[in-house]
């Protein structure tokens, strides 16, 4: 599976599969898509990077690589935001909307461009789903590749 | 005999489908629509967010979103606990 | 020719490109075929899902149904054999 074509095919297209990932969860709440959308296509394309390399070489960008605290994170994280709003509210509140906090920025009502700075939790749960899924299923893959893989290369 | 029961079945089904289909409400008009109007009415308001989808995947319904977080992580720890051997740190 | 027939025109073809390529995917004896074909049923339904307005769905299922699920399948018919066993 690692032939030329594939391989000059996955350096042009993984880096630009990889932005289109991280664009899709940093702008969750402003076009389509979200955290689990993005996270599927970042998981695509280090998908990709993994399955067009040899075995060694995957071993060895993948060593320092810490796929279940990413995912561990992810969790904590979208558990946390959720338990955010027990300030005084109910479970899962949007308390840093229209705040001034980070992404705290207020929206104007009917059809705007689009600002980044607004969207309160669901830019931050945007963003822990994203890790969260884009580690899950990309470990997935690895270890798929590292455990069944390897043995035979010929195609 | 098998086949016959086969065809009978495949008939049958194809039939009840299509007769779903035909009965099946037109493109863009559901018949309960309140919570959608609210949604794309106050959606900008509250969350604060231009994409009503999301604001309805991780404000409104949240726990929807929580246990497809759980379902995921269960997953993945199912196939790592399965495949995980001595050398590989997945 | 008007956005309705044009609309309809899509959703036939749409719906005959679903049919033949799940037919694939059954038919095949090659395994590996069968795994580009259900790729190839993936991608025309996240196009179904785009035309049906539900662009979310469409990502999440382009990104899943056709390149996770067919790396995974590949992957894991590397290491058996690639044809269908008639017992």
């Amino acid at each position: 599976m690692t032939t030329t074509i594939i391989k000059t095919t996955t350096r042009i297209l993984a880096p630009l599969i990889l932005v289109f990932g991280a664009y899709i969860i940093l702008h969750g709440h402003l076009t389509p898509g979200g955290g689990f959308q993005g996270g599927a296509v970042f998981a695509s394309g280090l998908a990709l990077l993994i399955v067009a390399c040899e075995d060694r070489v995957v071993k060895r960008r993948f060593e320092k690589v810490p796929l279940s605290p990413l995912e561990s994170i992810g969790a904590l994280g979208f558990l946390g935001m959720a338990l955010l709003g027990l300030m005084g509210y109910t479970f899962f509140k949007n308390v840093i909307a229209n705040s001034g906090f980070i992404f705290g920025g207020r929206t104007p009502i009917g059809i705007n461009p689009g600002f980044l700075n607004t969207g309160g939790t669901l830019a931050y749960m945007n963003i822990f789903v994203g890790m969260k899924v884009l580690a899950g299923l990309t470990s997935i893959v690895l270890i798929f590749f590292l455990l069944l893989g390897g043995k035979k290369d010929e195609w | 005999m098998r086949r016959a029961l086969g065809l009978f079945a495949f008939l049958g089904f194809t039939l009840f489908l299509l007769g779903a289909v035909m009965s099946l409400r037109p493109f863009g008009e559901p018949i309960h629509a309140e919570m959608d109007h609210y949604f794309i009415s106050h959606a900008q308001a509250e969350a604060s967010a231009n994409n009503v989808v999301t604001s309805v995947v991780f404000d409104y319904r949240g726990f929807d979103t929580l246990g497809e977080a759980t379902v995921l992580f269960t997953a993945v720890a199912g196939v790592l606990m399965a495949l995980r051997r001595k050398e590989v740190k997945g | 020719m008007n956005f309705g027939e044009l609309f309809w025109a899509l959703q036939v073809l749409i719906g005959l490109g679903l049919l033949i390529s799940a037919i694939a995917a059954v038919r095949f004896k090659n395994l590996v075929s069968a795994v580009i074909a259900m790729a190839v049923f993936s991608l025309i339904l996240s196009l179904e899902f785009y035309v049906l307005q539900a662009p979310d769905v469409a990502i999440a299922e382009a990104g899943v149904g056709a390149c996770l699920t067919t790396a995974m399948y590949l992957l894991a018919i590397k290491n058996t054999a690639d044809e269908e066993v008639i017992g």
